[in-house]
């Protein structure tokens, strides 16, 4: 590990160089360049989680930690590993202060594994307009996580009005022990009548406020073409928000799901006894894990998106997004408005 | 499959999970079931694949109860499982485990097992759906099979699948595999029996039809045009271990020769199949099979030999005929080499060199292609003193991965050039640690997807190859080799009289 202090980027790609030349027998092929963009308070959860991430997908990470935007002078201090904390790959953490941070693009470019796909994921609250941040046009998955904000609501909305093909939302991810569990469910329903099956109408007990149990339901509605809804649950659900799930079928059968508190569910079905299935809260990395597994536009995510928050029409948006130059310095809540770049440029420091 | 209205192709992180069904384990005592069978059911566990009613019945002759069968099977996976050990997962497994005692000439004991089949789908609600796994030795198999026709185990209904699992060895010669498959496919039908060969469960062998078809660099220079020659090699460090009475009368050409190496032969040579399935690729397989020619001269071309104390690993180990339970006397071969042909417009004229062995210096599959030499190189001679045969190795164990081996100059003032070698490695560009072959083919057999298993025809063409082989071998003495080299000299002579020479792996 080297630490390079007051650094430039082309400094840290010359130390990158030189130390997969001295390191020895290291990983010689990367399939994607992990971008992540932390907050300072996050970046030991983060570091955890990408680090698991790599052991499971072989990557380069690259750690941008924004600090002091409004300090005077741009600065970068950027750590380099091969295979020690950061996992068995490459990894740079890139600390930038001052007005650097608005150009982070410009020091995470040179550093990106040739040809191989950029992931880029946000363990902080990520812009509300994806395309102010130059990190997101540059990756081709863009991974952000809504149960971060505290209105996660209105976080899930915001990545609808801002949706592009390629995003995608840790909230959801939440989801698929779930989804898999109801999916699989309603397969052996269908297997046991030999015909298939209709989901009349159904509800989630939870809690409405969280945005995994908000996706759920908007899968659940754009699965069977009902409306079903989070309802509040007396008991206090875990991490997904979900605490029981009710569907009703076509042939007067009631398909039940309940989380015990204790990493699984029970389930109820109809010609069948109650069966228990495992449905642990995962940590983080695993989470990342299963997002880093494909690195395709991942559409089963979209129409839950907007059935779960009313915004239509993301099945038009271009995958392409154009940077919008931002200035959170200029941006005093009084209309400061996202401009164009190029309408910005003299006035860009 | 019946549509499911939350089931979308597009939607690829839900996994494939099989419908209800029971796991039958005839032999759950055994090795393979202990080391192999029950560690990858806790791992599909672990990972949400197995379906939510799901049942694993143990049939033993052994006076347990379920709980004993329960820690046993705990024991097992726990020490054996490749993914970590999560309790809470195991636990509510093992409620699904239930052990039935019995020997398999006991009409009783199978009358048992019957109801408690039925019994389970009221309980665990497996829709009468099960996979019959017969680890047990073949001289069994008629005993078992008839007991599970006269119960009726056997019988696919429209509500219910019924499935049988079969180990090698099927068979020991085209007659015996011959009975073998007739028998059982009068109790089950064709479409119903899985045949392991557990070396198709590995990522590699899946990874040498992407390599080959999802490419365009490769499918060009895949002919007798550009390969000079194929070389197969499945080497093992290990001696036979405990399994003498096996081995006497099996040797490496029917433990390994028949099975593996002939279909990572087939694999390699087949032609494009016509789509991605099971019956598409194992017609293409089957083709090859029947298109392989043995050797005029087998003195020089058919190889056999069998191990003397030696030197392996830093640690002095017996010869073959000083293991226990081995005749002193014995003939059976360790190492089997042998040249066959591919009577194809694609490959006639290239050789495929196949070996196997005990106690060869470590242990390595894989299949490398020997590229023809440039046929003219305009470099001085001393230039290229140094450089080889391009080669492309794919590794099947262990490092999984894809070696490109070609001539490139050494820095310096002088023209020279020399061999260097490209590597792809698995464990490091992907993704997921890859699943243990058992893992995968367990699932394929509950999920019905044949792609990975050969059929009764490839195999009895395998036979069709040996047959001949042992039928020359028969009564003559292996040459010897020692522990920890690569094989009989016999073996080196064998490529040396057509101007190669084997790769070290």
């Amino acid at each position: 590990m080297t630490t390079l202090w007051d650094t430039t980027g082309s400094a840290v790609v010359k130390e990158l160089a030189a130390q997969r030349r001295t390191g020895g027998a290291v990983l010689s092929g990367v399939a994607l360049t992990l971008v992540v963009v932390a907050d300072e308070s996050r970046v030991a959860e983060a570091e955890e989680a990408a680090t698991h991430a790599a052991e499971a997908h072989p990557c380069r990470i690259l750690l941008v930690v924004r600090r002091q935007i409004d300090a005077p002078a741009p600065r970068l201090d950027a750590e380099v590993l091969i295979g020690g904390r950061l996992g068995p790959g490459e990894a740079v953490v890139l600390r930038m202060y001052g007005r650097l941070g608005l150009h982070a693009e410009s020091v995470v470019l040179p550093l990106l594994a040739a040809d191989a796909p950029v992931v880029a994921w946000w363990h902080a609250a990520p812009p509300d307009q994806l395309s102010t941040d130059a990190l997101a046009i540059v990756a081709d998955r863009r991974i952000t996580d809504s149960s971060i904000p505290d209105d996660s609501l209105a976080a899930l909305k915001t990545r609808a009005v801002d949706y592009a093909p390629g995003d995608t939302d840790l909230a959801w991810t939440r989801c698929t022990p779930w989804r898999s569990a109801l999916a699989s469910t309603l397969d052996s329903v269908s297997g046991r009548r030999s015909e298939p099956v209709e989901v009349r109408s159904g509800r989630i007990e939870g809690d409405p406020g969280n945005p995994t149990a908000a996706l759920l339901a908007g899968w659940l509605t754009s699965r069977c073409g009902c409306p079903i809804a989070v309802e509040e649950s007396g008991r206090k659900p875990g991490a997904s928000g979900v605490d029981s799930i009710f569907l009703q079928l076509d042939q007067d059968e009631e398909v039940q799901l309940h989380a015990d508190r204790k990493g699984s569910a029970t389930i109820s079905q109809p010609y069948r006894p109650d069966a228990t299935v495992a449905l642990p809260e995962r940590a983080l990395g695993d989470l990342l894990s299963e997002e880093l597994r494909r690195l395709d536009t991942d559409e089963p995510y979209r129409d839950p998106l907007e059935a779960a928050t009313g915004v239509t029409g993301l099945a038009d948006r271009s995958p392409v997004r154009e940077y919008v130059w931002l200035d959170p310095a200029r941006e005093n809540g009084n209309g400061a408005r996202p401009r164009k770049r190029a309408a910005a440029k003299s006035t860009d420091s | 499959m019946i549509p499911n209205p939350l089931r979308d192709p597009r939607d690829r992180r839900l996994p494939r999970v099989p419908p209800p069904c029971a796991l039958v384990v005839f032999g759950i005592t055994g090795d393979l079931a202990r080391k192999k069978l029950l560690p990858a059911v806790y791992d599909l566990a672990n990972r949400g694949l197995l379906p939510t009613n799901f049942a694993l019945l143990g049939f033993a002759r052994r006076e347990w109860e379920d709980e004993d069968f329960a820690e046993v099977a705990r024991e097992a996976a726990r020490e054996h499982a490749r993914t970590p050990w999560r309790e809470e997962v195991w636990e509510q497994l093992s409620s699904d485990i239930t052990f039935v005692p019995g020997s398999f000439d006991d009409d009783a004991a199978f009358d048992q097992l019957a109801a408690t089949l039925g019994k389970l789908e009221g309980s665990h609600g497996i829709g009468g759906n099960a996979a019959f796994y017969l680890s047990i030795p073949p001289a069994m198999f008629p005993t078992v099979l008839k007991q599970m026709q006269r119960t009726g185990m056997a019988e696919n209904t429209p509500e219910r699948w019924r499935r049988v699992v079969v180990e090698k060895p099927f068979g020991e010669d085209l007659p015996s595999s011959r009975e073998l498959n007739e028998l059982v496919d009068s109790v089950f039908s064709a479409d119903d029996v899985f045949r392991i060969d557990h070396y198709l469960g590995k990522e590699t062998v899946q990874n040498l039809l992407a390599v080959r078809f999802a490419n365009t660099l490769f499918e060009p220079i895949w002919n007798g045009h550009h390969v000079d020659s194929v070389q197969i090699t499945m080497a093992e460090d290990v001696g036979i271990g405990g399994r003498a009475q096996f081995y006497e009368k099996t040797g490496a050409a029917r433990d390994v020769l028949q099975n593996h190496l002939l279909q990572l032969l087939a694999l390699t040579a087949m032609e494009e199949p016509v789509e991605f399935s099971a019956e598409e690729i194992r017609t293409e397989k089957l083709k090859v099979l029947r298109a392989i020619s043995i050797p005029e001269d087998m003195e020089t071309f058919a190889v056999r030999g069998q191990y003397e104390q030696g030197w392996l690993a830093g640690q002095r180990v017996n010869g073959y005929r000083q293991e226990e339970g081995v005749d002193p006397e014995s003939k059976t071969e360790t190492f089997a080499a042998v040249r066959l042909g591919v009577e194809t417009r694609r490959w006639a004229g290239v050789p495929f060199y196949l070996r196997t062995g005990k106690r060869l210096p470590r242990r390595v599959t894989e299949i490398a292609l020997v590229f023809k030499r440039a046929p003219h190189l305009p470099f001085a001679d001393t230039d290229t003193e140094e450089l080889g045969n391009n080669q492309l190795v794919i590794r099947v164990q262990p490092d999984e991965g894809v070696t490109l081996k070609f001539g490139s100059k050494v820095p310096g003032s002088v023209m020279e050039v020399r061999d260097v070698s490209m590597d792809f490695l698995y464990g490091e560009q992907f993704t997921e640690s890859s699943p243990e072959a058992y893992e995968r083919l367990l699932l394929d057999v509950l999920l019905g997807d044949a792609t990975l298993f050969p059929r009764n025809a490839e195999v009895e063409a395998s036979w069709t190859v040996i047959d001949p082989l042992e039928e020359f071998w028969a009564g003559t003495t292996p040459h010897m080799y020692r522990a920890g080299e690569w094989g009989p000299r016999a073996a080196d002579e064998m490529l040396a009289a057509e101007g190669r020479r084997w790769r070290r792996p």
